[in-house]
């Protein structure tokens, strides 16, 4: 005779039976939560409408930050690559004592790269400089007034450095003090230009960590700020349908089906709020490009991502970072009512 | 089909328990009636067979599956094999007839042509067929206790529990509710009523237990005037006796077509779940 189940293990068979869940049915299920969830956003306007303004908000904040530290940052370096330091040395300094000079420099290990022109090529360079000043150009160049030879007789050979290390130049300062070479050519009449643009550099470097640190404490505030906002929001809507809530429990609704269309609602808002904060910061950009640009801020990069394919990207992160903020306020928000609905 | 084994229920800060050392069993396809003034215990017991609440003791078994292991995750399972009506109706207020009913059919996977074709049935059923596209807010006590009926019953549960389904009724309309009841239990489900209505008891002639501080003082199989103030005729043991519990898979049921033709009243009901349950 076949031995009769156990009550516990009988019982564990009608439980398996009665949570089976085919895939077509979660199917169903996750269709039906999409479906309540966008019903629930249309029914409810004037709540989706304040969540998606703040979440549109945080996220416009979060994009200027970003822009901003880029910018800042982008325009610090711009600014540090144009600081070199100029040795000027006597007219007609010859291309052999300079390649002698640039290999001394060279082995400075702070020093990035060296440049060294002639007077000749200074000549050239100043020329190229002023080609559209045609008046200066030609004469200049005009053969009889002969003003070539005593421009370039007249003009300092130089050495062009870039450094690595803007803040610590005291070994190039030795070696132009000290070498034997470099005092023998020298030239007195005008000093080494050791500090130019300095203290313009120090001002954006420090602006631009100040944007990067504020930017982010700005961003994080705003992200808390929003996500308090869209979850009492939320919890204000959960708190008028809690009886709704408690009949669903009551009739055998899971946690999934009625938490489901909440965060679907609160998705919603973040995914409108994306499109709108990607939208709004694009016509922001463009607005203030060509202003930035006449004070010579480098939007570059920034202006490569929004004028590319990039921007694609852009807008699905925004919409990523809305939907975020949107789920996990819900998820925060109605936690407390699917335990205990009744209260 | 509903098994309650000495089960015993104190709430924190109560001295009297609300349910004390309570037996009962219910068989298969039996329509009862639980009966007893407020604070009896009616709706405390109706609370522990929909795993609202669980006992401080005793052991209550529903259908074959002993509530002591029910886990968290397997209650909307177990509650969408009950149907459950309440006194206050509790349908979404933001949701039409239709859609009230059809709820209970979307939170078990259904599909939507079957939902399309169970719902108008269920509807007829309860004579709510016109009334399909209102809103709670629209419609009558009665009619939207009969909104709660048709969500009960569309899932065809083997157990039907109402919890004083005509305390906000007239008596008209309690007695169109109660014979609407009736009729679903001559579809084959259990049911099990509460009420402190002795009208509404004494309109049918089926088991009547009574309820009376947390214990059961009678158990009428069938018959006899029921007076809610008068002191019980006979007091019953109705103790489980070895339940024996035979575990078999049940013969799918089958869909609600129509509503029932009339039976002749002594006509004896053979019940449509074949397997002894409890």
């Amino acid at each position: 005779m076949a031995k009769q189940p156990s009550k516990k293990q009988a019982t564990k068979k009608n439980l398996k039976a009665l949570t089976k869940n085919g895939r077509t049915k979660r199917i169903r299920s996750a269709r039906r939560v999409v479906k309540y969830g966008a019903i629930n956003f249309g029914r409810n306007i004037w709540l989706s409408t304040a969540a998606t303004l703040v979440m549109t908000i945080t996220l416009i904040i979060l994009s200027i930050t970003l822009v901003a530290t880029v910018v800042l940052s982008e325009t610090a370096n711009t600014m540090r690559d144009k600081i070199d330091i100029t040795l000027f040395f006597k007219p007609g300094t010859g291309k052999e004592t300079l390649e002698v000079l640039k290999q001394v420099m060279e082995n400075d290990s702070n020093v990035k790269s060296v440049e060294v022109r002639t007077s000749e090529e200074e000549y050239e360079n100043f020329l190229k400089e002023n080609a559209n000043n045609t008046l200066l150009i030609e004469t200049l160049e005009d053969p009889d007034m002969d003003m070539r030879a005593t421009m370039i007789s007249t003009m300092q050979s130089t050495m062009r450095l870039k450094v690595h290390d803007t803040e610590n130049l005291d070994s190039i300062k030795e070696i132009v003090a000290s070498d034997i070479n470099f005092v023998k050519n020298l030239d007195e009449t005008e000093e080494p230009t050791y500090d130019v643009n300095k203290a313009e550099i120090a001002t954006i470097t420090r602006w631009a960590n100040i944007a990067t640190t504020g930017g982010i404490i700005l961003s994080a505030v705003f992200i808390v700020i929003s996500v308090l906002v869209i979850f009492n929001t939320i919890r204000m809507a959960i708190f008028s349908r809690r009886e709704e809530i408690y009949m669903m429990k009551l009739v055998g609704a899971d946690s999934y089906f009625i938490r489901g269309p909440f965060i679907v609602e609160a998705q919603l808002s973040g995914v409108v709020s994306g499109i709108l904060a990607s939208g709004l910061s694009y016509l922001g950009f463009h607005f203030l490009e060509p202003r930035l640009a006449k004070y010579g801020i480098n939007v570059d990069t920034v202006s490569n991502i929004v004028n590319s394919n990039k921007i694609v990207l852009v807008i699905l992160a925004m919409i990523l970072a809305g939907s975020f903020i949107g789920i996990i306020s819900a998820r925060l928000a109605i936690q407390k009512y699917l335990r205990n609905p009744s209260k | 089909m509903i098994l309650l084994d000495h089960i015993t229920k104190i709430y924190p800060g109560d001295k009297h328990p609300a349910l004390d050392d309570v037996s009962l069993h219910i068989e298969p396809n039996e329509f009862v009636f639980l009966v007893g003034k407020s604070g009896a215990g009616k709706s405390t017991l109706m609370k522990m067979i929909t795993k609202e609440e669980d006992p401080d003791s005793g052991k209550i078994i529903i259908g074959g599956i002993d509530l002591d292991y029910i886990r968290r995750r397997h209650i909307p399972h177990y509650r969408r094999r009950l149907g459950v009506v309440f006194q206050d109706f509790k349908l979404l207020p933001r949701r039409t007839v239709y859609e009230n009913v059809a709820f209970a059919l979307e939170i078990a996977g259904m599909s939507t042509r079957e939902i399309k074709h169970t719902v108008p049935k269920v509807l007829e059923l309860v004579g709510l067929i016109d009334q399909a596209n209102k809103f709670p807010n629209q419609l009558s006590g009665g009619q939207q206790q009969r909104v709660s009926i048709a969500r009960s019953v569309a899932r065809q549960p083997k157990i039907l529990i109402a919890d004083e389904p005509t305390a906000n009724l007239d008596s008209v309309t309690s007695a169109e509710i109660i014979t609407l009841l009736q009729k679903i239990n001559d579809f084959g489900t259990t049911v099990l009523v509460t009420t402190h209505n002795q009208n509404i008891v004494n309109m049918l002639d089926k088991r009547v237990i009574t309820l009376k501080n947390g214990r059961i003082v009678a158990d009428q199989k069938t018959g006899g005037i029921y007076k809610l103030d008068g002191e019980p005729e006979i007091i019953i043991d109705n103790s489980p006796k070895a339940p024996g519990f035979a575990l078999k898979e049940e013969p799918p049921r089958t869909t609600i077509s129509s509503a029932p033709k009339q039976k002749p009243k002594a006509a004896p009901k053979k019940p449509r779940i074949r397997r002894k349950v409890i």
